[in-house]
């Protein structure tokens, strides 16, 4: 069954050139290296196709096929003149540097090609660039030059790496992993994952390079002759079944692919939460964060929670909504905004917040609105009149502290209400209305509003509707294909299904106020946080309340424009965020007049923090904010030492559970109940010590063989002394045992003849005749069976070193390897499952093919 | 090399008894009762002695002597094959010699006939009586010489005195002597005008042995020793027939335990599965194999058999009965190398460890936690 004929390994492998300096022979290094150059080429380019959608565009990809050719074709060159493996590679990392300065710094390099000092100042620049890239922009980025820079030479350092692999190592199959890493980047950063396209040319070029490692290759040893192994096929279609079964079993399992570390939808992105150009895309994956990262913390005097902003969305036209920059009318300098059109209202309440954005990192500077002056930033920043958004012109808002004075007016519901004079002074893309209105959107807006007058009441009626019980806030919808849309499809899915998040309640409310006349946009941002406790002294404040958000607290929400009031935001969104007193429905009213008192326009949706008396702003309440503290501490603490006795135990255990077994068998030996019984646990209790100290018993000897194996082995033997009975395997055991006595032998003897007694005691016990046809036969007395183990325990430890004993002790192999059955035993399970469906279906075919040979010769 | 004189009779009948003719019922048997058994001491005595017996005459065959005695004292027949001048039929003829029986030898021609073996019945002009004379079989060790060059006929001939130990001429039936072991040789090499045995003469062989080359030092000591004088001439018997059948008793009350059993059941059926086998161990190996496995175990001074004793002897008893696949066959596969690796594949009685250390014990130790 397992007796396969051997291939004759002698007669097939001539000494023939080993890989890489393919020279030897008369076309050693023929066509070779050409044909090989040529299939890393194509992999290594064929994976990097994947990197479409993490890069815009396909301007990069000409760069990189002049680098990854040239460097393959500099590589196969210098193989062809049979030069060393190490010396192959050096000239593919000069041919590297060449082609890079040849495609980036034409003008700083000598000649063209050649680099020089300027070459170096260069490339400082564009890596520094390519690093602002990767840590401000979300892809897919610019193909700025910094940014291809990188990736021609990470793909120039790949085709090396798989050239490496697939040639000199002769490892053509481990070469995959050179892909892998190229694929591993889109995999990570592109919502979509690596897509169909990278992966079937990847794929097709690591099978180029398998293919032409075994056709092409000028020596025996990777062009194994086994294709007439007849067992061949079935066992690589086994190994790839279980492969992929495990593969597709795995991540249902395994948690983290849906949820927790890597929820779906969301990518993982080692440098924070980074809001990117497009901060609407990026918003779903910060909401799915588990962990709040980003985290800005911020201190102000206002008595209410506060909304942070960053940017607003005003086009709603296309499938896919981004902030307009408007370049053009963007002014520098922070010092003095200004929104530009007058405010009527009675009253404005100034804010003084200072903001510290930690590793926050966008553009953008989240401000409360609306802000009429920034100080305390490093590096130039511009803010547009029209939306009052600022964002950095040459640095982003990594590590910024500043201080914001802002100013909202105070708003009522009768201020809003009477405000009814046409808009004016509004540019006019807050104005029109979005093309392509899908119906369910228009509809929709006009039986909402159907009953409404003013502006402010047709406002309120959406809003009204967007929080009615009919709306779900949910992650998860109207999610597609792991992308968070949000173009007007998505809008009219999300009005279908009736589910999702801020986003899409903010742009449903954005644009039915839109169709109804009222201009709007989409603010981006951050809801009110949370008080982390601690206060910051600000010049001119005394010691404002500190509060945090992360990225779970990202928002958005719509600003209606309304004349002589200026942006006034609302909330649509249920169970995020406050809604302001002004856009709270006449029923809730009441809760208004109260909190009037406190001169501000924004209350807590949520009664619990109702007590205006109280002289600190009201937070967000959080659940166990005050009282759990205490607990918080002792808890770390708690789950400290309980993981640190775990491990202990952990660590301790295989001891723990060998010294229970050792003494469960002794002890039943001791109590001399059955003289039956004791043997096998005697015995299984002399063949575990033999496997702690390195001598294993083997399933198809016999006692005998064991016993004598065990007594001939270093492990027990002196070394000094002559083999006193292990070459006898199968003679007399009883005169083993009755050795030379002298000097240190005395003891060797000693455990010699314990070995033999024990052993045959066991076969006795085991093969002898039952006791109650014989009598007079009982073997050992138990406590001679106690001592003779002692001494071969004894024994063993003496000669075993202190590695040995310590291992013996700690991780005695015989309980780790009954752990060990134990866990393989389902996959010994499955693999033999898999045999018998693998013969049948062998069977099934070789019948089927058979009936149909008959039917068509019949 | 003997044409002519193919039957010779080396010794005469023990007691000088010859075969009376008219009765031929009984003769030279141990008169029908069966012996008692040795005593432990007795039996490692008779064996001792007949062993370093063998052992003056035959240099560095030790193993082989052992193996002939044990399947002597199983009741078996053995096949020494080998190239010729390695010493079979010494050893089989001292064997013989030191037991005190009688022993005949037959060398196989083509034109040997089943009367030969057998025996045939004359008419005696005296009495007026056909008689029965009795043939080369008619003894305790019966040497055949080169058993492969006898036409099948003949050979089969010898088939049922092997297995039921009688003859059936002119339809009487006649008891052979007990003990009684045909040690048949056979020439692999030279295999010009033979009749290969086929495979079901084969299977009532208990053992097939290869003596081999001596080793270089036991050579030596040969060519000094074999000079001048047969070494046979100085051979004396050292047991009677009787120590034999009553060391047989002894055998056969070796006790063999359900482990065992299964062992060796277990042994058959991985042959019977090969891949690289066209026929495996039959159920009637498997029981020869269990009954020298028990001489094994009486010869090494136990009364119970151990799985060591059918490792020893299993290669020698299953090699000459399983047959290989052709493929395997071409491949260099031997059927001692077969065996072997069914040997180290197969568990030792794993399941009766296992039984005894949970069955057993487990419910005893439950009370006294």
């Amino acid at each position: 069954m397992t007796l396969t004929t051997q291939p004759q390994a002698g007669t097939g492998v001539q000494p023939q050139p080993v890989p890489g300096s393919p020279g030897s022979g008369r076309f050693g290094a023929g066509a070779f290296p050409w044909v090989m150059a040529g299939a890393v080429a194509v992999s290594v380019c064929g994976a990097s196709l994947s990197l479409n959608g993490v890069l815009r565009g396909w301007a990069w990809f000409l760069p990189v096929l002049t680098t990854v050719v040239v460097v393959s074709l500099t590589m196969a060159l210098l193989r062809t003149f049979r030069a060393q493996p190490l010396l192959v590679a050096a000239g593919g990392l000069a041919s590297l540097a060449l082609i890079l300065t040849f495609t980036f710094f034409r003008r700083d390099s000598i000649a063209g090609f050649l680099p020089s000092q300027a070459t170096f100042d260069a490339l400082g620049r564009h890596l520094r660039r390519a690093s602002e890239t990767v840590l401000a922009e979300s892809s897919p980025v610019a193909p700025n030059a910094g940014i291809v820079l990188v990736t021609c030479a990470a793909l120039g350092l790949v085709v090396i790496l798989v050239d490496a692999l697939a040639l000199p190592l002769g490892m053509p199959a481990t070469s995959g992993l050179g892909l892998l890493a190229v694929l591993v980047v889109p995999a990570m950063i592109k919502p979509q994952s690596v897509g169909w396209l990278g992966f079937a040319t990847t794929a097709a070029g690591y099978l180029v390079i398998l293919a032409c490692s075994q056709w092409f290759a000028p020596d025996a040893r990777t062009q194994a002759d086994t294709a007439r192994n007849p067992g061949q096929v079935r066992r690589a279609a086994l190994t790839g079944g279980v492969a992929l079964v495990v593969t597709l079993l795995l991540q249902l399992v395994v948690p983290g692919f849906d949820q927790g570390t890597f929820p779906q939808g969301s990518r993982l992105n080692p440098w924070g939460t980074a809001t990117g150009l497009n901060p609407m895309i990026s918003l779903g994956n910060s909401l799915r964060t588990p962990t709040g990262e980003g985290r800005i913390t911020y201190a102000t005097n206002s008595a209410t929670p506060l909304y942070l902003r960053s940017v607003t969305v005003d086009r709603f036209d296309g499938e896919s909504w981004s902030p307009d920059d408007r370049n053009a009318n963007r002014r520098a300098g922070t010092g003095r905004m200004d929104a530009g059109h007058e405010i009527l209202a009675p009253e404005q309440t100034r804010q003084v917040t200072v903001v510290n954005t930690g590793d926050f990192t966008s553009p953008y500077l989240p401000v409360p609105y609306a802000p009429e002056s920034v100080n305390g930033l490093t590096g130039r920043w511009s803010w547009d009149p029209a939306t009052l958004s600022i964002k950095g012109t040459d640095t982003n808002s990594r590590d910024q502290q500043y201080l914001v004075q802002s100013s909202v007016p105070k708003l009522t519901t009768e201020l809003l209400d009477a405000s009814s004079a046409p808009v004016q002074g509004v540019p006019e893309e807050f104005i029109r209305p979005p093309s392509n209105v899908p119906d369910i959107v228009r509809t929709t807006a006009e039986s909402v509003t159907a009953d409404s007058r003013t502006a402010y009441a047709k406002a309120m009626a959406i809003q009204r509707f967007l929080r009615g019980p009919g709306f779900t806030y949910s992650l998860e919808s109207p999610v597609q294909n792991g992308y968070d849309g949000n173009g007007l499809s998505v809008l009219a899915d999300f009005l279908t299904q009736k589910s999702g998040y801020c986003i899409h309640f903010a742009s449903a409310m954005a644009v039915m106020a839109r169709l109804e006349g009222i201009p709007s946009r989409i603010a981006v941002g951050y809801a009110p946080g949370r008080q982390t406790g601690a206060t910051v002294s600000v010049a001119g404040q005394g010691a404002l309340p500190e509060y945090e958000v992360d990225a779970r607290d990202a928002h958005a929400w719509p600003e209606l424009y309304f004349q002589g009031l200026g942006w006034v935001p609302f909330e649509p969104t249920p169970s995020r965020g406050v809604v302001p007193a002004y856009a709270q429905d006449s029923s809730a009213s009441g809760g208004t007049s109260t909190n009037e008192q406190n001169n501000d326009g924004l209350v807590p949706s949520n009664g619990a923090a109702a007590p205006s008396s109280a002289p600190a702003p009201a937070p967000l309440p959080l659940p166990g904010s005050g009282t759990a503290d205490a607990g918080n501490q002792l808890a770390p603490a708690l789950y400290t030492a309980a993981g640190v006795l775990l491990l202990v135990l952990l660590a301790a255990s295989p001891r723990l559970v060998r010294r229970g077994i050792r003494a469960r068998r002794l002890r039943g030996t001791g109590t001399g109940r059955d003289r039956l019984a004791e043997q096998p646990l005697v015995w299984s209790e002399l063949q575990d010590l033999a496997t702690d100290y390195g001598v294993r018993p083997v399933p198809s000897e016999t006692p005998r063989t064991f016993s004598a194996r065990l007594r001939g082995s270093p492990a027990l033997r002196l070394r000094s002394e002559p083999d006193p009975g292990g070459a006898k395997d199968t003679g007399s055991g009883a005169d083993t045992g009755n050795g030379p006595g002298h000097g240190a032998g005395t003891f060797n003897a000693q455990t010699v003849h314990a070995v033999t007694a024990l052993t045959e005691a066991y076969e006795r016990h085991q093969y002898g005749r039952p006791a109650g046809q014989d009598a007079t036969r009982h073997g050992l007395p138990e406590e001679a069976a106690v001592e003779h183990i002692g001494q071969v325990r004894q024994a063993l430890r003496r000669n075993a070193g202190t590695v040995g004993r310590l291992r013996a002790d700690w991780l005695p192999p015989s309980v780790l390897s009954r752990w060990g059955s134990v866990a393989r035993w389902p996959f010994g399970v499955l693999g033999r499952a898999a045999t018998r469906v693998g013969r049948a279906a062998s069977a099934l075919w070789r019948r089927t093919r058979r009936g149909l040979r008959r039917l068509r010769a019949g | 090399m003997e044409p002519h004189r193919r039957i010779t009779i080396d010794e005469a009948l023990p007691g000088g008894q010859g075969f009376t003719g008219s009765t031929a019922r009984g003769v030279n048997s141990f008169n029908g009762h069966k012996s008692a058994p040795l005593e432990a001491p007795a039996f490692r005595a008779a064996s001792e002695r007949i062993l370093s017996a063998i052992n003056t005459v035959i240099d560095g065959k030790a193993e082989a002597a052992k193996l002939a005695l044990t399947v002597l004292l199983a009741q078996g027949h053995l096949l020494l094959e080998d190239v010729p001048g390695v010493g079979k039929t010494l050893l089989a003829k001292t064997l013989a010699r030191t037991i005190d029986c009688s022993v005949s030898r037959i060398q196989f021609t083509p034109d040997l006939l089943p009367s030969d073996v057998t025996g045939v019945s004359i008419y005696n002009q005296s009495s007026r009586q056909f008689e029965f004379r009795p043939g080369a079989v008619f003894a305790n060790i019966v040497i055949g010489d080169e058993i492969n060059r006898a036409s099948a006929k003949t050979q089969s001939a010898l088939l049922e005195c092997m297995e039921e130990h009688q003859v059936t001429v002119d339809g009487h039936s006649y008891k052979l002597g007990e003990p009684f072991m045909v040690v048949a040789t056979q020439n692999p090499i030279e295999m010009e005008g033979t009749y290969p045995l086929p495979e079901a003469q084969r299977d009532r062989f208990m053992a097939r042995i290869s003596m081999g080359y001596p080793d270089k030092d036991s050579e030596i000591e040969m060519l000094e020793t074999h000079q001048a004088t047969s070494p046979l001439a100085r051979v004396k018997a050292v047991v009677t027939a009787a120590d034999v059948a009553a060391m047989i008793a002894t055998v056969q009350q070796v006790f063999v335990s359900e482990a065992v059993k299964e062992y060796t059941v277990a042994v058959g059926r991985a042959t019977r599965d090969s891949a690289m086998l066209r026929l495996g161990a039959s159920p009637r190996s498997l029981l020869q194999l269990l009954r020298a496995a028990k001489a094994t175990a009486a010869l090494d001074g136990r009364d119970f058999v151990l799985p060591d004793d059918v490792v020893a002897v299993a290669e020698a008893v299953l090699a000459h009965r399983i047959i290989l696949d052709r493929k395997a066959a071409s491949s260099g596969e031997t059927p001692q190398a077969l065996i072997r690796g069914v040997l180290a594949r197969i568990p030792v009685s794993r399941e009766m460890t296992e039984k005894a250390n949970s069955g057993r014990t487990a419910p005893e130790l439950r009370p006294s936690r």
